[in-house]
């Protein structure tokens, strides 16, 4: 099964698929040990996070430079072929480029324009790059191709807004498990833009 | 009309998932003529981005352009709802066609929607959109 983790850049994508794949680590660790280690396949097993933005370097997977962005823009037919050379019984891939793949399940993060330009900031960003991906935030961009592309039952939306790492990798454990319903167009971010 | 009769301006049209908002400003961005909201026509959430939400806010921003003496727009869309061929946003569309209908002259149309991007992007055309 693939879990698409996607977002605007900012929303938290890789903090929190880095907390899921080692608490996930951590279980099949804690299974192991438990003398589970005969063969008997948990739901488990198989589990792997890949983060698309290193593959996409280390590979060589995109056509060319946006020198205005200072972004690489992405082969997504080769990305595709790589991904389907590395299924896992659960594949979760992050990337504000994953919904642009096959998925059986979208995860799209959210977070407030304001917020979102901030953590940017912090991160080290320029202040275009924080502008442009907190306006695409603001107008819903990532999420309404999710849609457009997965339709209404697949995606599931997280607000992170306000909410600590490990909360958004518990909703995200959940949208794994299947435990989660899927949703949509939930928040409202137009008021950044008036 | 005679080309001295002719005064234009700009309406941003902003189309999101949830929403459709147009602002009218002046050729230079500096001037707002009028403000409005999909959400100022249909009060329920979910019909906030619907075409016919966006056609009657157009219609009701339209009166007040004429009102001030504009006589054409040139359209600025910025969002999905603008592009996506089934996108639950249709509103940009919507408006462009109901503020024509209403008597002023459409100019240039541009797509201004903004690409996310970090250390990679999409292909034009292909998300960002
Ligand atoms: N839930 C959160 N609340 C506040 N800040 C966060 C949260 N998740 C991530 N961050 C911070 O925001 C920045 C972007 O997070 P990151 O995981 O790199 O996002 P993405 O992978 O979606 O671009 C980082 O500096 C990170 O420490
Ligand atoms: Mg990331």
């Amino acid at each position: 099964m693939r879990i698409a983790v996607t977002g605007t850049p900012g929303t938290g994508k890789t903090t929190a698929t880095e907390l899921l794949a080692d608490r996930l680590a951590g279980e099949e660790e804690a299974d192991s040990e438990d003398g589970n280690a005969d063969g008997e396949a948990t739901d488990l097993d198989e589990f792997e996070v890949v983060h698309l933005n290193d593959v996409l370097a280390e590979e060589g997977l995109y056509t060319e430079v946006d020198p205005d962005r200072e972004s690489k823009v992405a082969d997504l037919d080769g990305l595709s072929e790589w991904l389907d050379d590395h299924d896992a019984d659960t594949l979760v891939v992050d990337s504000h480029l994953a919904h642009h793949f096959d998925a059986d399940r979208v995860a799209v993060l959210r977070c407030a324009p304001e917020d979102l330009a901030d953590r940017l900031r912090e991160r080290g960003e320029t202040e275009g790059k924080a502008a442009e991906n907190a306006e695409s935030e603001a107008l819903d961009v990532i999420l309404s191709e999710a849609v457009d592309q997965h339709g209404l039952e697949s995606v599931y939306e997280i607000d992170t807004t306000d909410r600590e790492p490990a909360a958004v990798a518990d909703e995200l454990a959940a949208v794994v498990a299947g435990e989660r319903a899927p949703s949509a167009g939930e928040v409202d971010f137009m008021e950044y833009l008036t | 009309m005679s080309q001295d009769d002719e005064k234009w301006g700009v309406a941003h049209v902003h189309a999101s998932f949830n929403n459709t908002i147009m602002t009218v400003t002046d050729l230079t961005g500096s001037e707002t003529i009028t403000k409005s909201s999909g959400g100022t026509a249909v009060k329920q959430n979910r019909d906030e981005a619907s075409p016919y939400a966006a056609m009657q806010m157009a219609e009701s921003v339209a009166e007040e352009v004429k009102a001030a003496g504009i006589t054409g727009l040139h359209v600025r869309v910025r969002g999905p709802g603008g592009n996506l061929q089934k996108s639950p946003g249709p509103g940009a569309q919507a408006t462009i066609r109901a503020l024509a209908r209403s008597g002023i002259e459409i100019g240039r149309i541009e797509d201004v929607t903004p690409i996310p991007h970090d250390g990679s992007r999409a292909p034009k055309g292909k998300g960002g959109y």
